[in-house]
């Protein structure tokens, strides 16, 4: 990217978020939220959103009451968690047990970006956390659905981010589900 | 206008069309500031709603699926096509699967053909994610990972060196896009004579257009996605554009394929399926090699989350319909028992001495 290019980008994505604090219009409020939460999907856009707080702002949607400012936030979030640096300020804000409680939510799409989102912030230090029980049988539940998208993310979570110990844990528990060989 | 996402979208149904194939309104209130350069409808892309798997649907019912083919074949290489013949379609349409190799081909397949004039119908292309196998989602969830990484990396290395070096990455694009221009220049050929009776404009191949983009943006003139965040074009990194100019040419690899079309992705393949018996089996074999109490599932104890699985219909084990069954048979053998004595006297010979030879009653 260029060096004139980049303040205007920084300006335009600041000039959005000012419109969202400042309007009292819920439509314009769920257009500008879309559009941050798209430009998070590009990965050139993402220090900028960091220093403008976007994360936060897609924190603060989760307990809207506004359905779609939920599944925008939500969607900003999954977007965003992909980059390290947003992850460490995402986990930073307690985001994991935001992002959790959006796994009730009744939007397919809310929840598909909630689950993809724990997967992000996975780490090391986070994965006890984001592998516990009550998220663990959440999962279960999801490899049980119809959705084929919800039942294949699942399937990814419980592969990927879960131990051996958890899984046998969770078979001794009670739970009956047709899953794939899980690798260790 | 607010998205029209109104009702209610319970994720244990599974609905004939999904919600996300369906083409929403256009927002027509956007202040001027953050007009796109196209109207587009108030909508927010994640990776989970992209995917390889392409949906076309308003195709001529005119037998044009191998020029169809040839297009999406323009955006990259097709693995895979097939008619969805299950799909609602409107009258005299079709409907097709594409998939293709790389999701990046899916995106601008996407971004260019959707509601453009194909033979007089209107094209309408959208993802289909739930085509995807658990593998092609990891996959694909893997991929979009390394590349953010990588981004993330490339742009620290910039800063730190210097702030002119970040041209250096576009320059390099430059290389590989050239490549693969030069695989694609028999399919050059076929743009042209496609463009005139598809309607389409004469196409810019995804690479050159990436190209330009990337002109412009040295000017510092116009960002690479529009005011409305949209984007899905203008990530082709540096691997996968040779890893494109290596791939065959799509064209000649979709005429063998024939007219007919291959079979669809099967869902299971590549992953491994254990019956739910042997799962039962192995956890009670676990069970009695541990020896151990039974686990205090702790999670009971904690807020449930997420949705509950659907409950079974309750029986009501006192109806009297349960017994219909039992009490048409116990009349039968009334019925029987009735008969049988009055019969028996003219055969009790006969009975008697079966008796003897089989030991059974007969």
């Amino acid at each position: 990217m260029s060096s004139t290019e980049a303040p205007e980008r920084f300006e335009y994505l600041q000039s959005l978020v000012t419109e969202f604090q400042d309007t009292d219009s819920e439509e314009a409020k769920e257009q500008v939220l879309a559009n941050l939460a798209n430009f998070a999907y590009d990965p050139k856009n993402m220090e900028y959103l960091r220093e403008l707080q976007v994360p936060d702002l897609f924190l603060d949607m989760l307990t809207e009451e506004n359905e779609n400012f939920v599944e925008f936030g939500m969607g900003g979030l999954c977007n965003l968690s992909m980059d390290p640096k947003c992850r460490e300020v995402i986990l930073q804000s307690g985001g994991i047990s935001l992002v959790t409680n959006c796994l009730s939510n009744r939007r397919e799409e809310t929840v598909l970006s909630a689950v993809t989102t724990l997967m992000n912030l996975a780490t090391p230090a986070t994965r006890p956390q984001i592998s516990g029980p009550g998220i663990l049988q959440c999962m279960l539940r999801f490899s049980l659905a119809e959705s084929p998208r919800l039942r294949n993310l699942a399937a990814v979570f419980l592969q990927d981010c879960c131990s051996e110990e958890q899984r046998r844990f969770c078979i001794r528990g009670g739970f009956a589900f047709s899953a794939p060989v899980m690798q260790s | 206008m607010a998205a029209p996402v109104n009702s209610r979208s319970d994720c244990w149904s599974v609905p004939e069309v999904y919600k996300h194939h369906e083409q929403q309104r256009v927002c027509i209130s956007r202040p001027k500031y953050r007009e796109g350069r196209k109207a587009k409808a108030v909508k927010v892309y994640t990776i989970n709603l992209e995917s390889r798997y392409l949906m076309v649907q308003g195709v001529p019912a005119i037998g044009v699926m191998t020029e169809l083919i040839q297009l999406c074949a323009l955006y990259g290489s097709v693995e895979e096509y097939r008619p969805l013949d299950e799909y609602p379609a409107e009258e005299f349409t079709e409907v097709y699967l594409v998939k293709f190799q790389k999701l990046t081909s899916a995106r601008a397949a996407k971004r260019n053909m959707d509601e453009k004039s194909f033979y007089g119908g209107v094209l309408h292309v959208c993802y289909v994610p739930e085509y995807e196998t658990v593998e092609d989602t990891r996959l694909k969830l893997q991929d979009r990972r390394s590349y953010i990484a990588r981004a993330a990396r490339k742009k620290t290395e910039a800063t730190q060196e210097s702030p002119v070096s970040s041209e250096a990455p576009t320059s390099s694009d430059k290389i590989p896009t050239s490549c693969d221009v030069t695989s694609r220049n028999e399919d050059t050929g076929e743009a042209l004579s496609l463009s005139h009776y598809s309607e389409f404009p004469l196409l810019p191949l995804p690479p050159q257009e990436h190209c330009s983009f990337r002109q412009k943006s040295h000017r510092g003139l116009v960002p690479t996605e529009d005011k409305m965040g949209t984007l899905h074009n203008a990530f082709f990194n540096v691997e996968q554009q040779q890893a494109e100019s290596l791939s065959s040419n799509p064209i000649t690899s979709n005429r063998e394929q024939g007219t007919e079309g291959r079979q669809g992705p099967n869902p299971g393949s590549g992953v491994r399926f254990i019956p739910r018996i042997t799962n039962l089996e192995s956890r009670k074999r676990k069970v009695e090699e541990s020896g151990e109490p039974a686990a205090n599932i702790s999670g009971e104890n904690e807020s449930l989350i997420g949705p509950k699985l659907p409950e079974p219909a309750k029986l009501d084990m006192e109806d009297e319909s349960l017994n219909t069954t039992v009490s048409l048979i116990r009349i039968q053998k009334c019925k029987r028992t009735i008969m049988k004595p009055i019969k028996s006297k003219n055969k009790s010979e006969t009975v008697s001495s079966s008796i003897e030879q089989n030991g059974r009653m007969n």
